[in-house]
């Protein structure tokens, strides 16, 4: 479908709202087409193309909100579902921190291919599984899923706002395990996304290193006794440990519930010198990202914590006017957590008792911070050397605590497309096993 | 609705096809500390097809309802398959013949106002806030969600379901003494049907909201577990998740073909000889589980998958092509949670099977233990290793239970913590509140008694 069309939709979608009596509205208009190829359990298994459209549509009425997504576009049914999403803004709670995005200059952002390539993109893959079984021939593909997604969206107010954002660009994600006669290892996953078709798929990103160590995790037994030493975090879960922490002392209901212990500590210390965390959706090492965010305000990167100081909460505007405090201008997942001074290897070296940890299995941490979880494909480091696979451990902390305690940042980085990440020493972690 | 005249579209067609409309609606309220952050309602429809051909499926979908978009996803999907089977050749057999299934399902689609579920939440959250002022925190969740689908496949078999759900759930955080706050959630009410059927006056929450506070405060004055290996008494909301995440995902075939640790174990003793697990379809103990399945989404009609009895490892949970590798009977696990989504190997009501111990004589018989009562998160591993989270227990103490404790984990393997397993209470209740995730999400509960055993708990 072409721009203009969409441009069309989400006009017809305004005007809908505006006839059934909102004061302010707001929608957003998606199509795509996805190409998915699927491998499961070693085989070439689906070929899956999907062709979605959806209209999200947000009003605000007497200061009441209400929201409605359907996957029409026809005018009949965006007709329907106005009338509906004023009809449930009339019956929601009067707050008066409810707001719109306010007019900036309006923009249309593109990123990615022209076109897919479907039979170049197949052979990239079965080159992938070919180059896979060569090089890592214990390694076991549990399911790969890769897809190329073209997307356009386009996002308007009554205010005046419209931005619209295109991108086409390829993914691959695999689950995987290694076998070798009876001992099997935990299964991981690594994910890049990425445009050039040109490339080895498996080349990209640290996706060598995750397959070589899942290699030698067959050789995991599980871990006895306990200590509390050094924890290396990896980048294929130390995105999900820094982003875990900051919703968990950032995000909305954190700030507004006051639960937060990062609630009064704006411009303060609340984590090493040595820690720098931003979200960089506009990057030229990010695939796609974001242009406009999901409010429709222009996106901007933005620093969380710099040199260890908290710059921004991660708030949408609600939450901003609800406790008082600044919107971020961003709120995607892509994230740089800023590289160090120290090679990778000089950081392990440093380490008299510590765990190596490439994924955590393990649920939400309390508010405080307080977390457990089991250290999943990781590795005993000790005297500086990374010794042995583990299996069957667990570690827990404090992520308030841990971010303080950090004690060396990896000079190498590993991008995926999403995000930057380095591989980072936190001390002070618990780590315990039967 | 596409009518059933999209029968046409399917039958007598020479590869085996599937052809499915479908509408999901999900409604969602969310009041935190008073304030009304969520209020939505997302309906998604439109068709899809599979198409197999030699080992190979192609699939395609779209958002649109009307017969000639059911037309183009066939042809999109016999185009991929071809596409596929072109380039990789597998050339294997075809799919297992399942029964034929002729299934209607009446349960009339009901449109709930958003303004009844509103005042539900709004009520019980006023309930909370004078009763409770005190609280640091609190929320009051709604979700509802409908699936309803209109099945052909080229076998001649036909389904029209509908699976309603409706669910609350309340959370509330208190500052303990030691400046922490502690918090607990809990499901108040959930279960299959339509908001309207199933909730009517908040005051009928009361009670339950009440025993969520009584238990937060106990857990405010709680103590950390000791870590360790001890002996445990895990409630059936942990039992299920057991089932579930632990035994359940290691024995679906999709995963024991990617090297699950069931692979090699079948026949074999893999849990004390006192644990049966069924994966129910539709009917259990002479009752209708919560989530019934009736016809799976390649028309197989649904029987239970029997995955463990007296311990031994009996049977996997299949589709139609891992029922031709493992020269099994597919029981109907094969479902897909949207219209553009197909169908996997997926779980629906996964239980342990009750025992005929008294609860009270099992904590009677610990003399330095804990009862578990709560889990919020699980996750497991292929390998059977898991690990979730607990967020209610109490200590046991000579054979009587003592003070709370605060959040802690469980770990272990599922194979030998089971194995680890001599007393069952002879109740068994079920949850039914969660989605299982695997590619896609999808509605599914699981049930077990009180499970008394030896697991690994953590501590501070």
């Amino acid at each position: 479908m072409e721009l203009a069309e969409l441009k069309e939709i989400a006009a017809y979608t305004l005007s809908c709202l505006k006839k059934y009596g909102a004061d302010d509205a707001q929608c957003k208009v998606r199509f795509s087409d996805v190409d998915e190829i699927n491998v499961d359990a070693g085989e070439f298994s689906l070929m899956r193309s999907t062709f979605d459209s959806s209209v999200t549509m947000k009003v605000i009425k007497d200061s009441k909100k209400g929201v409605i997504a359907i996957n029409k576009t026809d005018k009949e049914s965006i007709d329907a579902a106005a009338k509906e999403c004023v009809a449930n803004a009339e019956v929601s709670a009067v707050d008066d921190c409810l707001s719109i995005a306010e007019k900036e200059e309006n923009e249309d952002f593109s990123y990615g291919v022209a076109e897919s390539d479907r039979d170049k993109f197949f052979e990239k893959i079965r080159e992938y599984m070919v180059d896979l079984k060569n090089d890592y021939p214990k390694v076991f593909v549990e399911q790969l899923i890769a897809n190329y997604s073209e997307a356009t969206s386009v996002f308007a107010n009554t205010n005046g706002v419209e931005f619209s954002y295109r991108t086409a660009y390829y993914s691959m994600g695999s689950m995987y395990s290694a076998h070798d006669g009876d001992k099997t290892t935990s299964f991981n996953s690594t994910g890049i996304d990425f445009t050039d078709l040109d490339k080895k798929i498996l080349d990209m990103g640290t996706q060598r290193m995750m397959y070589e160590l899942c290699e030698k995790e067959l050789d995991a037994v599980p871990f006895e006794g306990k200590f509390t030493g050094t924890a290396v975090f990896a980048p294929s879960c130390l995105g999900d440990v820094i982003a875990t922490a900051i919703d968990n002392f950032t995000g909305d209901e954190a700030i507004i519930d006051s639960t937060s212990p990062w609630r009064h500590s704006l411009g303060q210390k609340v984590a090493s010198d040595a820690l720098t965390v931003s979200l960089i959706p506009i990057d030229d090492r990010v695939i796609g990202g974001e242009r406009y965010t999901a409010e429709g305000y222009k996106t901007k990167n933005c620093d969380i914590i710099k040199n260890g100081v908290l710059e921004n909460f991660t708030l949408s505007e609600y939450a901003a006017k609800k406790s008082g405090e600044k919107r971020c201008s961003t709120l995607s997942g892509c994230m740089e957590v800023k590289a160090g001074d120290t090679p990778y290897a000089d950081l392990l070296k440093k380490i008299d008792k510590g765990i190596l940890v490439c994924r955590m299995s393990g649920g939400s941490p309390a508010s405080n911070g307080d977390f457990s979880a089991v250290a999943k494909n990781s590795f005993l480091i000790e005297n500086g050397k990374i010794t042995k696979p583990i299996s069957e451990t667990m570690i827990s902390g404090n992520l308030a605590e841990m971010l303080q305690n950090i004690t060396d940042i990896s000079r190498e980085t590993a991008e995926d497309g999403s995000c930057v990440l380095p591989w980072v020493a936190f001390n002070g972690v618990t780590v315990s096993g039967k | 609705m596409l009518h059933d005249k999209i029968k046409d579209l399917v039958n007598g067609v020479p590869e085996y096809t599937e052809l499915r409309a479908q509408v999901n609606t999900n409604y969602g309220i969310s009041i935190v500390s008073g304030n009304l952050v969520g209020n939505s309602r997302a309906t998604s429809s439109g068709v899809s097809a599979r198409v197999y051909k030699n080992g190979v499926y192609g699939f395609s979908s779209m958002g649109d309802d009307s017969e000639e978009s059911a037309k183009n996803v066939l042809r999109a999907a016999k185009e991929n398959a071809l596409f596929l089977d072109g380039k990789v050749k597998k050339g294997k057999p075809g799919l297992y013949e399942s029964p034929i299934a002729d299934f209607t399902e009446r349960h009339d689609f009901i449109d709930v106002p958003q303004k009844t579920i509103l005042d539900y939440a709004r009520e019980t959250d006023d309930y909370i806030q004078n009763k409770y002022p005190d609280l640091a925190s609190r929320s009051v969740m709604i979700r509802c969600d409908s699936i309803e689908r209109l099945l052909h496949v080229s076998t001649g078999s036909f389904a029209h379901t509908i699976s309603p759900r409706a669910c609350l759930y309340v959370s509330m955080t208190a500052e303990a003494t030691d400046g922490t706050n502690v918090e607990l959630f809990d499901v108040m009410e959930c279960g299959r049907g339509y908001f309207t059927e199933l909730f009517h006056d908040p005051s009928e929450l009361y009670e339950k909201i009440d025993t969520l506070h009584e238990k937060l405060m106990a857990k405010r004055d709680g103590v950390f577990s000791e870590a360790g290996v001890c002996d445990c008494i895990i409630d059936s909301s942990i039992a299920g998740m057991i089932a579930h995440e632990a035994v359940g995902h290691t024995v679906e075939a999709d995963l024991v073909m990617a090297g699950s640790v069931a692979a090699s174990r079948l026949g074999q003793q893999v849990a004390s000889d006192k644990i049966t697990i069924i994966d129910f379809a539709h009917t259990a103990f002479g009752k209708p589980v919560p989530l019934p399945v009736y016809v799976d989404d390649e028309g197989t009609p649904c029987e239970d998958a029997v995955l463990i009895e007296n311990g031994i490892l009996t049977g996997y949970m299949n589709n139609k092509e891992s029922a031709v590798h493992f020269g099994m009977k597919p029981c109907g696990n094969a479902r897909a949670y949207e219209f553009s989504d197909e169908p996997l190997i997926r779980m629906r009501n996964t239980a342990i099977l009750p025992g005929k111990d008294k609860l009270e004589d099992m904590i009677a018989s610990i003399d330095n233990g804990y009862y578990l009562t709560r889990t919020q998160n699980g996750q497991a591993d292929t390998t059977g290793e898991f690990m979730f989270g607990i967020t209610m227990g109490y200590e046991i103490k000579n054979g009587k239970l003592g003070r709370a404790i605060r959040d802690t984990t469980i770990s272990g393997v599922a194979f030998e913590m089971l194995k680890t397993v001599d007393m069952l209470s002879d109740e068994i209740s079920w949850a039914s509140s969660g989605y299982c995730g695997k590619k896609q999400p999808m509605p599914v509960s699981d049930g077990g008694p009180a499970v008394k055993c030896k697991i690994n708990i953590g501590g501070r």
